[in-house]
């Protein structure tokens, strides 16, 4: 019965395990067209339903591509303390994940996005302007104010 | 020790008339009216999932509690764990991740925000938000309903295109942005979370807000910017008039506020329900910082019996923001356009 229960458990959290969002991410990219995408970046929108990261891929051939990456709510990250001001044009990411069906569009899904040196883009003390980690609660909004780096 | 027992008594007799344990008059915040003021911002993010498994009980012991609570917050840092700069892109096929991330691993943690606790009633962590059937599962669906259910689907054309490509959908699922979930077409928020019934959805913006006045109760759902006014003490309208959240009447049974939906629209289509769908919600304050939400779901329909489940809402003070949707929605047309590309390029191997 214990092993029973403690089964439901972790068969819940597996259930939860992937990271997805609430849409069809099998039908929007390609699964054999995996990428990785270096370059600074050029704009971030904020948008609902899935933010997008705008970055300039330098190709091969020294051409230089910009190219959209998809991104979850922006809600979450705003009741964390991260603003529009957290990702700045300039910063170098690191970005893994699949085209977009449509191979004419340079859209990707945002499997892992890192900073240069692997670090999650919003974890730690980066440097670029990632006001909080998230694992502290104390940085949490207080009743009657706002998170850190708020708005 | 007189006093003492009169005490013991007193409030013995409170507990026994309150709706639901653990309630007193003076804990709950009221309006001029005297009715429990029930308005704030809830967050509902939960780990207790809608169902159960079979054999299991509904109160976690503390022990499983605990553990599963570790398993998710040990899952966070697994996702905000440190990568190679250098690393390669992912494997061609696919990353073989299931479900709605369709094999091509959805996004980094750092966008989601989901419980971390299990959600608590009467003071114990629940396995399932259902409690009624008492196994804390789903009722079968009537032998109608999924007849009915089959009719909208169309037979998957080719089974080996499928085996090939495990994260696209069959059965015609982007052959119309009609056939695409309310959530991804930003009208409703997914799953149920605009409700009713109002359930979590396991992944973000959780957040609900209610305001109250005498006449009428307003539901805010952030996701996706879904707004419900239950008119208190009417009447439902007319059988012919739908709406896409039902219509939603109110009352007061002592400090619960009791609300009764009805006439949704067809474009509506909670599990699979019908347009009988019949909600009965009852939202009981239980204390200053919580909530007790409790839902019964009758469609003859579509369930060979009714079905109840319940969870709390504690307050919280992060803000609510606007979750406007349409013109940022690339995705919609990425998914369609993709569709339209594999059927050409399927149509060529053959």
């Amino acid at each position: 019965m214990r092993t029973r229960i403690l089964l439901s458990v972790a068969g819940v959290l597996a259930a939860m395990a992937p990271v997805v969002g609430h849409h069809a991410f099998g039908g929007e990219f390609d699964p054999n067209k995996p990428v990785l995408l270096k370059g600074p970046v050029l704009k971030v929108e904020w948008v609902n339903p899935h933010a997008w990261i705008h970055i300039e891929v330098t190709e091969a051939d020294g051409s230089k591509k910009e190219w959209m990456v998809e991104g979850g709510t922006p809600n979450t990250l705003l009741r964390r303390g991260i603003t529009r001001e957290s990702l700045k044009p300039g910063t170098v990411l690191v970005i893994d994940g699949y085209q977009a069906r449509d191979h004419t569009l340079l859209r990707a899904n945002g499997r892992n996005v890192t900073y240069p040196d692997g670090r999650k883009l919003f974890l730690g003390s980066s440097g670029t302007g990632a006001p909080t980690d998230g694992a502290d609660p104390t940085e949490a909004a207080k009743p009657g104010q706002r998170g850190r780096g708020g708005l | 020790m007189r006093k003492r027992l009169l005490i013991a008594a007193s409030i013995a007799a409170v507990a026994s008339i309150a709706p639901l344990a653990g309630q007193t008059k003076s804990a709950i915040p009221r309006l001029a009216d005297g009715h429990p003021d029930l308005q704030g911002t809830y967050d509902l993010a939960t780990l207790t999932p809608v169902e159960r498994a079979s054999g299991s009980p509904l109160v976690l012991t503390d022990e499983d509690a605990r553990k599963g609570e570790q398993m998710a917050a040990a899952r966070k840092v697994a996702g905000d764990v440190q990568l190679k700069g250098d690393r390669p892109a992912p494997p061609k096929g696919g990353d073989g991740s299931p479900g709605p991330a369709g094999n091509v691993g959805g996004y980094n943690s750092f966008w989601i925000d989901a419980g971390s606790q299990f959600t608590i009633v009467d003071g114990r962590k629940r396995a399932s938000l259902v409690i009624d059937p008492p196994d804390g599962r789903v009722p079968q669906m009537t032998p109608q309903a999924r007849q009915r259910i089959a009719r909208n689907v169309r037979p998957t054309s080719d089974q080996t295109a499928r085996e090939e490509d495990p994260g696209f959908e069959g059965n015609g699922a982007y052959d119309d942005p009609e056939r695409r979930p309310l959530g991804e077409r930003c009208l409703m928020g997914f799953g149920s979370t605009s409700g009713p019934p109002i359930l979590p959805n396991y992944f973000y913006n959780n957040l609900h807000q209610i305001v109250q006045t005498k006449d009428s109760v307003l539901i805010l759902t952030e996701m996706v910017h879904d707004a419900r006014v239950v008119r208190m003490n009417a009447e439902h309208l007319p059988k012919n008039v739908t709406k896409w959240l039902g219509d939603s009447v109110g009352r007061w049974e002592g400090d619960t506020l009791v609300v009764d939906t009805t006439n949704f629209s067809e474009k509506t289509r909670f599990r699979g329900s019908s347009a009988s769908l019949h909600v009965v919600e009852r939202f009981t304050r239980v204390d200053a910082k919580n909530l007790l939400y409790r839902f019964t779901i009758e469609d003859s329909e579509t369930w060979t019996r009714p079905w109840t489940g319940e969870y709390t809402w504690p307050i919280t003070s992060e803000l609510l923001y606007e979750y406007a949707c349409h013109e940022g929605n690339y995705a919609m047309g990425n998914i369609l356009r993709g569709a339209r590309l594999k059927e050409t390029d399927d149509a060529k191997k053959k």
